[in-house]
């Protein structure tokens, strides 16, 4: 019986086959075999043959020679790792953190829950230029965040992402605009596993007399803790691969005081494209890779003991 | 605790633009519970008996009326100060804790009155009370590990002999695995186990001076008790328990419900009956003035309901706690319950003894309500003293009913057949199953109120399908109301 259907089981996959196939693993493959090609040119598919070099250049530590002349590529090294690293480590744990708070809000109010879930919901449906264009006008010189946080010590015509903006700003300004966008999908997600969570837990905890701040550190946060390695899980993966945040926010790659220091790696991956570099870019593409993989065993592992379904 | 309900009422709004009336959930419930009672709430499904519980527990909030904790008015009260332990339906044990962080759970929120007491300084005293006799230490830890083995497959939070010290002494897994440090099972005779415990012993007192003179440093003294004492006098505040107290109190409950070998593992890990268990201790840990019990047995399967029910009859007489149990099955309510009240659309119907709810039925709910096989119901006329079932005078009262319609109850058990008797009611018999000492007629009436009569007599008596007619034990008939379904009759 089964084996008799196999086929038509296979008819039914094959249009989703073929698609990934050509536009999925095909492109997967061949970037690990393009990482390790040397000069490699795209439009004329054509190589001067296998090379580890592609590796030690993106990372800095190789030179290219030519006219005599050897220069080392410090951007992907000196900029786009840390930057992706900051933006992983920094916006990551605070936007769960504050989606997590936001959530637990949200589940516990009563009146008005529908209309602030609709308002936490926006930014999601919101397009990422678009978002990207507000926050242009919010991080302006003249802009709402230098007139609102005044008293912090900002102060009006301060650069924030535009011309003379220091990069230490434009990451900050880029943090909050990530975070901003994150927000809609971990509240989603966190507010569904919320409701999931039964309520006599919650009133078994008021009979025992339990605080708020342990109902929700004890109770709350260890039962939704699947969304929670979820969210996690996804966001470290989305983190990594930021790219049109940057865009959105600075249409460049740098500020006054270096032209690529706001590289992160996809940054640098879509770079090399328009330089006809796509070897080191592959050769980049193939260590971010590395890089997520190890990130998100090492999550796994940890939370092994930590997630209880 | 005495429990007194006045005028109890819960109403859920409705929504009239919808159409949507009132419901109301609990109406004018008078019930008084007495201290150690064992009460048990029995009806259908949503006669708001489950709704009355909630509302004693604080989670829910009366629309109407009060709520009486012995000389204290709770019914305004928040949950976590009326002092109650609630075991829910589906046991809401925490899933992600351990048996013995879910037990301990409702004590780490605790704030007692009371003396402050030296957390080391009591366990250094403990510790020098049970060293005063070292041959039962060695004693119960030896015979520990013999009898443990099947235990030591799963990684266990600690060695079998500590856990055999915890239940043999009664004391806290902290003084238990001190003792167990001692190694005084691993002497080689008597006088050399003696000889230990004495040093061991100075050792203890030597750690105790040490507390006292660190108390002193601050102006403050620990006494004989290890209580902490300031001018002399004993320091009373408000303070949550120590990990010690803690410990204590979670093995004394977990005793009390057995559950003291599952306390390391994770309430997924254990049966249905077990996981019952462990809800009591929880709401039991914190020595609670009431237990609630919402539906205890509902979840569990046939055999470990009796055996349960049994446990929670044991828990309650040993604990001495007043107890409100609700349940919709009456044979559980009727085997554990002091006392039971039979509620129906959120009306007390009668609160009575177990028994007497069963015999003597104050109206036409109760007596349907209880039984298996359910009572008979027969539609009759009574004239003056004389009662008819259609044609058939089956009854004459000592007093006089007036002409009316009303309904004739008889219980199952209530026909009689044979020789000596005076045969009142003919019945058509279609079925007769034989069920060992008992058989259970089938039958059918003309004016019978419902799908089919069942009869239970001695299966000795010689019955035939067809017509039969049969006489009336006195005290199995009840006579009701048409209108008002209220007992308007009944022979003791």
């Amino acid at each position: 019986m089964e084996s008799k259907n196999n086929w038509k089981a296979w008819l039914y996959l094959a249009p989703v086959i073929i698609l990934m196939s050509v536009f999925t693993f095909y492109p997967l493959i061949n970037t690990i075999g393009i990482s390790f090609l040397k000069n490699y040119n795209y439009i004329s598919q054509s190589s001067d043959g296998f090379t580890f070099d592609n590796y030690g250049i993106v990372l800095g530590i190789k030179g290219i020679t030519r006219f005599g002349h050897t220069t080392y590529m410090k951007d992907v090294i000196d900029y786009a790792i840390p930057n992706t690293l900051i933006v992983t480590f920094v916006t990551v744990p605070l936007s769960i953190i504050i989606s997590l708070m936001i959530s637990i809000g949200l589940n516990s109010i009563k009146f008005f829950k529908r209309i602030f879930q609709t308002i936490f919901f926006m930014p999601y449906v919101t397009n990422a230029i678009a978002v990207g264009m507000v926050f242009t006008v919010i991080f302006d010189r003249n802009g709402l965040f230098n007139y609102l946080f005044q008293f912090l010590g900002t102060s009006m015509g301060q650069a924030w992402i535009d011309m003379g903006a220091s990069r230490e700003k434009a990451m900050f300004a880029l943090c909050v605009y990530i975070i901003w966008h994150s927000l809609p999908y971990k509240i989603l997600i966190f507010l569904s596993g919320l409701q999931n969570i039964d309520q006599q837990y919650y009133d078994a905890a008021k009979v025992d007399s339990t605080p708020k701040w342990k109902v929700a550190w004890r109770i709350t946060v260890p039962l939704l803790s699947p969304q929670i390695l979820y969210v996690m899980i996804t966001s470290f993966i989305g983190a990594f691969k930021e790219y049109s945040s940057v865009v959105g926010l600075l249409g460049q790659p740098g500020t006054s005081s270096g032209s690529k220091n706001m590289y992160t790696v996809v940054y640098y991956i879509y770079d090399t494209i328009s330089a006809n570099n796509v070897h080191y870019g592959s050769a980049a593409a193939v260590l971010l890779f590395l890089l997520i993989l190890v990130f998100t065993f090492i999550q796994m592992y940890v939370s092994k003991k930590r997630v209880h379904y | 605790m005495e429990i007194k309900l006045k005028n109890l009422t819960k109403k859920f709004p409705g929504d009239p633009k919808k159409n949507i009336k009132d419901t109301i959930a609990v109406n004018d419930l008078d019930i008084e519970i007495k201290d150690g009672e064992l009460i048990g709430l029995l009806g259908p499904s949503g006669c708001g008996k489950s709704t009355t519980l909630y509302m004693i527990a604080g989670l829910k909030e009366p629309t109407d009326g009060e709520i009486w904790f012995g000389d204290e008015d709770v019914t305004h009260l928040s949950p976590e100060k009326r002092g109650i332990g609630l075991v829910f339906q589906n046991y809401a044990l925490y899933p992600h804790m351990t048996i013995y962080k879910n037990v301990s759970f409702p004590l780490t929120n605790l704030l007692v009155d009371g003396p402050v007491i030296d957390k080391l300084t009591v366990r250094y005293l403990d510790e020098i009370n049970i060293l005063k006799d070292p041959a039962k230490i060695v004693d119960v830890i030896v015979n520990s590990v013999d009898k443990d083995k099947a235990e030591e497959e799963r990684v266990i939070e600690y060695h079998p002999a500590i856990r055999a010290i915890i239940n043999s002494f009664k004391t806290t897994q902290y003084i238990a695995k001190d003792l167990f440090k001692l190694e005084l099972h691993l002497c080689e005779n008597p006088e050399e186990v003696q000889n230990k415990a004495t040093q061991a012993i100075t050792v203890l007192e030597g750690k105790i001076e040490k507390r006292k003179k660190l108390f002193q440093t601050f102006k403050k003294d620990i006494n004989e008790k290890g209580e902490i004492t300031k001018d002399g006098e004993v320091v009373v505040k408000k303070h949550k328990l120590s990990s010690d107290e803690i410990d204590y109190l979670v093995r004394d409950a977990s005793r009390l419900v057995q559950i003291d070998n599952l306390l390391d593992r994770k309430p997924s890990e254990l049966s249905g009956g077990q996981q019952q268990r462990v809800a009591i201790a929880r709401a039991l840990v914190k020595k609670p003035r009431v237990l609630l019990l919402d539906e205890p047995l509902s979840n569990l399967d046939a055999r470990l309901r009796i055996q349960t029910r049994e446990e929670i009859k044991r828990i309650q007489q040993e604990t001495k706690i007043t107890t409100i149990f609700v349940t919709h099955d009456q044979e559980e309510a009727l085997s554990i319950c002091d006392d039971i009240v039979v509620m129906n659309e959120g009306v007390e119907m009668q609160k009575d003894h177990p028994q007497e709810v069963y015999r003597n039925p104050h109206n036409l709910f109760v007596a349907k309500f209880l039984g298996t096989p359910p009572i008979n119901i027969f539609k009759g006329v009574a004239r003056g003293n004389e009662v008819y079932v259609g044609d058939e005078k089956i009854l004459v009262t000592s007093t006089d009913l007036g002409n009316r319609d009303i309904y004739v109850g008889i219980r199952p058990e209530g026909f009689l057949l044979g020789n000596n008797v005076e045969k009142v009611l003919t019945i058509n018999i279609k079925q007769i199953v034989t069920m060992g000492r008992d058989m259970t007629l089938i039958g059918s009436h003309n004016d019978f109120d419902g799908e089919e009569i069942k009869i239970i007599i001695d299966s000795d008596i010689p019955v035939e399908n067809g017509n039969n007619k049969f006489a009336l034990r006195r005290n199995k008939v009840f006579l009701f109301d048409s209108l008002t379904n209220e007992r308007i009759y009944f022979k003791d």
